[in-house]
């Protein structure tokens, strides 16, 4: 018993700590290998980018306009008690740009995107392809890791962006065309209690998210061991893993946020 | 070891190797010299440790004792920085190839090129058209490796194992898993590309044919140590148990087929 905890434990270190390291070594090949002649090639970045954002933009509007929808629709039913039905129109902004937005867009990518790395560089791994860069003296880290850990940084903020407009879009919907609040009363309310610092605030999670999902993602691909089997491991753990992190990093934010008063 | 062969200095020198991977000694105690030019053949069962010895030799895994000169450099004891410069010098054929699948044939073996020589585009193109024209396979450019056989990516891992002609070239199990005809024109082209190119060959394998057409030399491993080190000639008429049970492929001999340590009989009976 004893000796299966410390194992659970030290195993939960190790984990830790190559995730670490892959984080380190994509910094370093991020703002030091550029100025060594050894940038990451661009064109794997803008594939990357497409891949992750512009091939995601679909399942994000689509996901974020029936969550807004349904946002508004629940919070009417509460709201209608007190007549303060106009009020849908803040409380659907604020909480898809704080909340909802960054959190159900970082599941989306983690789960379409974040998934497919993981099998990718899991099977570039176990079929010895990862071994043939590192023998070409190619880093595996720099080609592989670095060009879809910038994709997710820039695209996963962008894609949270779209996925508050549609999202508030959805709420317009219902305000507009259920609830029979005049238009232009409704976009100025919604713009009234939102802040600059409420969109800020989720742009920074989703940054922070970002940057867990292709750690967690590019590491379990690149650590896959055990054949076909060891790749499907690895893809349904990088997305688990890419889930808990992503909520407990929200509570961890949210919290830093509450407590400074931002 | 011919006596002339001493006089030239060697290109890869193991030192004393030993590799334990968990728990278990994979090599043990190996010394080698391969010489510039030479092909040279490292043969032996499944699981002998002979792919575990090339693995050495590219830098891939370090040992836990002695020393792997590259050149005369100690590649089990220098920085990444010069070990990928030791890496750019030689090329590797994988045993299924690696190529990456995410790129056109052309596109894989421009890769190193594109990686390491500050060429430009025109150049890398006419490079690659005369690498692919070398293994025969020209016209096979816009194709992913998903879309060709395994002979074909083969000669496509050949070509980008040689784009930027190397000194040294290792084959993991160049033929393994090929028709006889198939391997038989890899074991022309890896003969065609160390006359032509001068290339120092070292060819991991298990396949007879193969090793009696291409070897200059022949080193026997079994249980992770060398049984025996010559020319192909010597090679073939040893006397040695274990290597005339292995080139004649006899079940039979002192190489066990066995490899449990626990008898039948111990298990019935606890």
């Amino acid at each position: 018993m004893v000796s299966k905890i410390g194992s659970v434990v030290i195993e939960y270190f190790s984990w830790t700590r190559g995730v670490l390291a892959l984080f380190y070594n994509i910094l370093y090949w991020i703002f030091v290998g550029p100025f060594k002649g050894k940038a990451a090639g661009r064109q794997g970045i803008f594939a990357q980018m497409v891949f992750v954002g512009v091939r995601s933009v679909f399942i994000v509007f689509f996901v974020n306009i029936f969550t807004g929808i349904v946002l508004a629709m629940q919070s009417a039913y509460q709201l209608e008690r007190m007549g303060a039905e106009l009020y849908v129109a803040s409380l659907v902004a604020v909480s898809l740009c704080r909340e909802l937005g960054p959190v159900l867009t970082a599941l989306i990518i983690a789960g379409r995107a974040g998934s497919a790395i993981a099998a990718e560089l899991g099977t570039m791994k176990v079929t010895e392809q990862t071994e043939a860069l590192d023998t070409m003296a190619i880093n595996p880290v720099r080609f592989l890791a670095v060009p879809r850990f910038l994709a997710l940084f820039v695209m996963l903020p962008a894609l949270t962006v779209l996925g508050d407009v549609s999202g508030i879009f959805g709420g317009y919907i219902v305000g507009t065309g259920s609830l029979n609040i005049n238009p232009d009363l409704y976009m100025q309310t919604t713009f009234k209690y939102l802040e600059i610092k409420d969109i800020y605030t989720g742009l920074i999670k989703s940054f922070v998210f970002a940057v867990i999902i292709a750690l967690v993602c590019c590491y379990e691909g690149l650590n896959t061991k055990g054949g076909a089997e060891g790749v499907g491991r690895a893809t349904t753990r990088s997305v688990v893993l890419s889930f808990i992190l992503i909520i407990l990093a929200d509570c961890v934010v949210t919290a830093i946020f509450y407590f400074s008063k931002t | 070891m011919s006596k002339d062969e001493n006089k030239k200095e060697a290109v890869i020198s193991l030192r004393n190797i030993s590799k334990t991977f968990q728990g278990k000694k994979t090599i043990n105690n190996v010394s080698l010299d391969i010489f510039p030019g030479e092909t040279f053949v490292i043969m032996g069962c499944s699981g002998s440790g002979k792919s575990t010895l090339l693995r050495l030799m590219t830098g891939a895994i370090k040992p836990d004792e002695g020393s792997v000169f590259i050149k005369g450099k100690d590649i089990s004891r220098v920085g990444t920085g010069e070990l990928d410069e030791v890496k750019k010098s030689f090329g590797m054929l994988f045993q299924y190839s690696a190529l990456l699948d995410s790129l056109t044939v052309e596109e894989n073996v421009a890769l190193p090129l594109r990686e390491h020589a500050k060429l430009a585009d025109e150049i890398v193109g006419i490079i690659v058209k005369l690498k692919l024209s070398l293994v025969g396979l020209r016209g096979y450019e816009k194709y992913y490796p998903s879309q060709i056989s395994g002979g074909m990516r083969k000669r496509v891992g050949l070509a980008r194992a040689i784009a930027l002609d190397p000194d040294i070239v290792f084959y993991d199990e160049p033929t393994s898993g090929l028709d006889p005809v198939v391997g038989g024109v890899i074991d022309k082209l890896i003969k065609d590309l160390s006359l032509k190119l001068a290339i120092t060959s070292v060819v991991v394998t298990h396949d007879m044919h193969s090793v009696f057409s291409i070897a200059d030399r022949v080193a026997m491993v079994h249980k992770g140590e060398l049984v025996q080190v010559g020319t192909s000639e010597e090679i073939k008429n040893s006397s040695n148990n274990y290597i005339q049970q292995f080139i004649n492929g006899r079940p039979e001999g002192p190489i066990d087929f066995f490899k449990e340590d626990i008898g039948i009989l111990e298990e019935l009976n606890p």
